[in-house]
């Protein structure tokens, strides 16, 4: 029950960082409909921005995060307004391609900048852990959860009660009904890729922070958080951190029986199981748990 | 039907190119110089005053922290045989590095870049390049020497390995275990390895332990390089109730699975294979957990061990080349690299020729090449009867020391891993 | 008297694959470039980044059929290029087949599993289906790496497939007394059949086949209204496609000789997807020249590396950028810049330029 208990957590720990993840693809699907594959580029550039701030300039870990998160959110933005506001109306293929182009521009910029080496980002948790009825927690994973459930929190508030969140619903709901309400569909775009930069620099530090600390293939973990945003449905925040959730706890939970329940699919079973999950699922649900079934006009 | 001129015309066309393209032929244009002594002809990479040796080594991407330090490795190695005249004190060496990016088709391109401008290949990096060059080094009759301790290499006239093997490492590690480590054949023994070739190859080694200390694997767990969470595996190591673990990874993964080894407060000892290592983990969180569980397998002494003479001369020659080099352990595989390189030189020179087959015949007539306590003594010569070094050092972790690692046991050897025998690769 | 050489006079006429003066002479100049290239450009290296390229663009034709005509967006590439290298291992190297028949044997292969993925195309739409075959890629490498007796595992497997023709040994041809290399041999080999390819499926889509793909890419549903059975249609894209991306990867591993699992990883099925969007979707054209593209850029990068400011071309040198970095970097920009300024791709660059040169002197 014990050996149980650890590996949920575990996979609420990392489910926790795949619903941040996938949260940041969904801001942007829902207001612009791209799959932004720069991600995980944006979450490399966040994790070293924060370990400069915390290690070369001995800032505060909070103070380094949250400067990681503004300055990540600002490149985001950046790119949105000079590259991205120019594809509006071309095909979702261009866009697509184009936010790959910026991850192949992300990446080589983080590596000349910080080099290939491994880094350890200071922080105040390292292998500190809590002890609960023989269930060992540690304190970093804690505050992934608690600090990604806060931040979810923050997000549903800021969509239901800010103006701006309103404008940003009804803009993804229907672009032409919101523009002809006097909403600036730009300031939705721009902020939309802000928020997401800013999460995936946040998911970003709290990885740098693990035992492994940093290093160039940090942003991979990116890869691993399409199949928790697509099994939620790719345009409900809800279905992302649903789907990371379900996706983190099923890749926990395989590893920790591999043993006993999978070794006749071969090794590392956990790996492939977000891709199996998901696509199990989509053939019940194509358009994931909570996503929203598209129109289809003749 | 209407008439087809143009059909005509670009059959004719057609023809007449063909008769154009069968007079461009690359032809068998190689030349070997001949095999009389004397100074040696120039040939493919040798100019008559300067030997040419290829690298190809991932100088960017994620395995470029491996990649480059080897390389250093190698150029601080030739920077102090040409401060002393070159090859037999009078030819100098010049490397041309490639990037292969640790892939296999981008070595295949970046080999037939430069092999007709080199010698030989002091370094090609990677098991899957490596394997990827080996047929095209084959019909070019090239010699290489790879930059990892597959066992496979050992028996390949075309290649020049240095270095005990992985397998070797892991046999003396059991051997040091069960003798002086507290350990018996009913132990728990378990391995934790990584998901590919170099994983695969610890493996064996302690299979092959397995069988001849007869004791059994009680549990072994693999996993995929870039794993975010280990929770997992080492949850199953607990309740397999390991005493002891052997491990086959690389330094960001080795961070991970030992940060979460000691937040679960998991304490078996911990083996682990050379290149699990990195410095910086000596500096970290973990340290502490690490100085009382992990011993590392590699070769050779201590970073700045002055009563060693190999790393009294590395250390003094690497300040003086390569003054910004941190202690690093693929820096004097690099160097080692080098040493045995230069030593297939100088026996192609005494034998008057460095063409292709010059080298390939110096190889299989070059006999025990000393690396001075750096590593193991290697007996080359003709692939089929070559002995590669079968010595392992171990080592604890320790903060204060340059490289963050002290010498436990010296240079030891075993039974076992005399034992071993190296086969071909099977593909 | 006849029309006017570009006059279109009847249904025939439109079909017809090359249809102007002009295109037949690209044609011809096309075969000449292709005939007598391998004799200049003698340079290994050049060579066996040519070969490399015209693999690549045998797979980003069969890509292109799939995304560019029939509208279905496919991250799994890789894992279909992958399965035919190891097809090509079995049948070319362990059973001694001869060339055609392991080439085939490959395309088969493919087809089949082509097959297999093809019917989550009637269920999924879109991006679902984009992410969906993107799984393809990882289920692919756990599959490789632990199906050992075909695969070899992780330490991968070597590819001695034969390139035979009837008397022709490409691996060392030898015509009338004249020896060429081994990569002249490839060179002709692998885009000859990128041209059957090209050819091949410029023919499927000018046909039915092609007409109703176009419909059901264009408006799924509406197509179905005039009769065109869209899920049947869309199952045989899947399989074409991944029988020319095996046909691809069996000619990949044949020329390497050695495959490993890390080769098929999704960087390979990113840059088939960025292949054929720089090419220009449904053009096959386009796809060769999005091969040309991605494929030779690098090479050039690299082989002028040290005559570029800042690039560190060795280790402890100058510099504060590598050269794959700089590559990197570069083919980012490229990517970004050309679908701000022409969304069409590399084909649409093309299409200006013959527009402009068609129509003038009355062009602007």
């Amino acid at each position: 029950m014990t050996a149980f208990l650890q590996n949920c957590f575990a996979g609420l720990s990392l489910g926790s960082t795949y619903a941040l993840v996938a949260l940041g693809f969904v801001v942007i699907f829902k207001s612009s409909g791209v799959i932004n594959f720069a991600q995980g580029g944006l979450l490399a550039l966040g994790a070293y921005l924060g370990y400069t701030f915390a290690n070369d300039l001995a800032l505060a870990f909070v103070v380094a995060v949250v400067l990681a998160c503004l300055s990540t959110a600002i490149v985001g933005a950046t790119f949105e307004r000079i590259v991205l506001r120019r594809m509006v109306g071309q095909p979702p293929f261009a866009v697509i391609m184009i936010t790959i182009g910026l991850l192949f521009i992300l990446s080589p910029l983080v590596t000349a900048i910080w080099g290939f080496d491994q880094k350890q980002l200071d922080n105040p948790w390292n292998i500190r852990t809590v002890e609960l009825g023989g269930v060992v927690f540690g304190v970093r994973d804690l505050w992934t959860i608690g600090i990604t459930a806060a931040v979810v929190v923050g997000f549903f508030v800021f969509f239901r009660r800010t103006s701006l969140g309103l404008a940003m619903r009804v803009t993804a709901f229907d672009q032409e009904a919101a523009l002809a309400q006097g909403i600036s569909a730009r300031r939705v775009y721009a902020t939309s890729w802000a928020i997401s930069a800013a999460l995936g620099a946040l998911a970003g530090v709290l990885m740098a922070t693990g035992p492994g600390g940093l290093n160039p293939s940090i942003g991979n973990i990116a890869l691993a958080a399409f199949p928790a945003m697509i099994l939620g449905g790719m345009d409900s925040p809800s279905g992302a951190v649903l789907g990371g959730l379900i996706i983190g706890l099923a890749e926990a939970l395989t590893r920790g029986y591999q043993d006993q329940l999978f070794s006749w699919a071969g090794s590392n079973v956990s790996v492939i199981v977000p891709y199996v999950l998901m696509i199990l699922i989509l053939l019940i649900r194509p358009y994931g748990l909570l996503g929203t079934k598209e129109v289809r006009r003749v | 039907m209407q008439g087809k001129p143009w059909r005509i015309g670009a059959v004719l066309a057609s023809a007449t190119l063909l008769a154009v393209a069968a007079c461009g032929g690359a032809g068998n244009d190689q030349q070997s110089g001949g095999g009389q002594a004397g100074a040696p002809p120039s040939t493919a990479g040798f100019d008559g005053r300067t030997i040419k040796l290829g690298v190809l080594s991932p100088l960017s991407g994620p395995v470029a922290v491996i990649g480059q330090p080897l390389t250093e490795g190698n150029k601080v190695w030739f920077d102090y045989v040409n401060s002393r005249g070159g090859i037999a004190g009078k030819y100098k060496v010049e490397l041309v590095q490639e990037d292969n990016q640790y892939a296999a088709d981008v070595t295949v391109q970046q080999y037939n870049k430069i092999k007709n401008d080199v010698v030989a290949f002091t370094q090609v990096l990677g098991t899957a390049p490596t394997l990827a060059v080996l047929p095209l080094l084959r019909t070019d009759k090239v010699i290489a020497a790879p930059a990892s301790l597959d066992a496979f290499w050992v028996r390949e006239d075309n290649l020049l390995p240095v270095g005990a093997p992985y397998q070797i490492q892991a046999i003396n590690t059991m051997d040091y275990y069960l003798t002086e480590g507290g350990g018996t054949a009913d132990s728990r023994i378990c391995t934790m390895v990584q998901d590919d070739v170099y994983g695969e190859a610890g493996q064996q080694g302690i299979d092959f332990a397995a069988e001849e200390y007869g004791f059994t694997v009680a549990n072994t767990q693999k996993f995929k390089v870039g794993t975010e969470n280990y929770a997992g595996q080492i949850g199953a190591l607990a309740s397999a109730g390991c005493e002891m673990v052997f491990l086959t990874a690389t330094p960001a993964d080795a961070g991970k699975i030992w940060g979460t080894a000691a937040q679960a407060k998991f304490a078996p000892k911990w083996f682990a294979q050379s290149p699990s290592y990195a410095n910086a983990l000596a500096q970290s969180a973990v340290a502490p957990y690490l100085r009382q569980y992990l011993t590392i397998a590699a070769e050779g002494t201590e970073w700045g061990d002055s009563s060693v003479k190999g790393m009294r001369d590395m250390v003094s020659r690497a300040q003086q080349y390569a003054p910004q080099q941190q202690p690093d352990y693929y820096f004097g595989f690099g160097y080692n690299q080098g040493r045995a390189m230069t030593a297939l030189l100088e026996k192609a020179v005494a034998d008057g020729d460095l063409s292709r087959d010059g080298l390939l015949k110096a190889s299989s007539e070059l006999g025990k090449v000393s690396f001075d306590g750096l590593s193991g003594d290697y007996d080359y010569g003709p692939a089929a009867t070559r002995n590669p070094p079968r010595t392992t050092t171990l080592f604890s972790v320790d903060p204060a020391k340059p490289f963050g690692l002290a010498t436990l046991k010296y240079n030891f050897s075993s039974e076992a891993a005399a034992k071993f025998e190296f086969q071909k690769a099977t593909p | 008297m006849g029309a006017h050489r570009n006059a279109t006079l009847g249904y025939a006429d439109d079909l017809r694959l090359f249809p102007t003066p002009l295109k037949r002479t690209g044609l011809l100049a096309m075969l000449v470039v292709f005939l007598v290239l391998p004799t200049i450009v003698r340079d290994d290296f050049w060579l066996s980044v040519l070969v490399y390229v015209g693999i690549t663009a045998i797979g980003a034709i069969g890509l292109n059929l799939l995304t560019g005509y029939c509208g279905q967006i496919s991250l799994g590439h890789a894992f279909f290029i992958g399965a035919g290298a190891y097809a090509a291992a079995r049948f070319g190297g362990a059973m001694g087949l001869p060339l055609p028949v392991w080439l085939l044997g490959a395309a088969l292969v493919g087809a089949i599993l082509g097959g297999l993925v093809g019917p989550f195309a009637l269920r999924l739409r879109g991006h679902y289906l984009a992410i969906v075959t993107l799984g393809l890629v990882f289920i692919g490498d756990h599959l490789w790496r632990n199906l050992t007796g075909i695969t070899g595992g992780n330490s991968g497997t070597s590819v001695a497939a034969s390139a035979s023709l009837g008397p022709l040994h490409l691996d060392g041809l030898s015509v009338l007394g004249q020896f060429y290399s081994r990569n002249q041999g490839w060179f002709w080999l692998v885009w000859g059949i990128v041209a059957i390819v090209a050819l091949l499926a410029k023919n499927l889509a000018r046909t039915r086949p092609g007409r109703a793909l176009q419909a059901i890419r264009d408006r799924d549903q509406a197509a179905e209204i005039i009769g065109v059975r869209a899920g049947r249609y869309k199952i045989g894209a899947f399989m074409v496609s991944s029988a020319i991306a095996s046909m691809a990867g069996a000619l990949f591993g044949a020329y390497q000789q050695f495959v490993s699992p890390d080769e098929w990883d999704l960087l390979l099925s990113i840059q088939y997807i960025a292949i054929v969007i720089v090419g220009g979707l449904g053009t096959i054209f386009g796809s060769i020249l999005g091969a040309i593209f991605v494929g030779a850029l690098p090479a050039l990068i690299d082989r002028y590396s040290d005559v570029i400011p800042g690039v560190r071309t060795s280790v402890g040198g100058e510099g504060f950028i590598s050269v794959f970095a700089l590559n990197q970097a570069i083919f980012g920009v490229l990517i970004v810049l050309f679908l701000v300024f022409e969304p069409r791709g590399l084909a649409g660059i093309w299409l200006r330029i013959r527009t402009y040169f068609a129509h003038w002197p009355f062009s602007y």
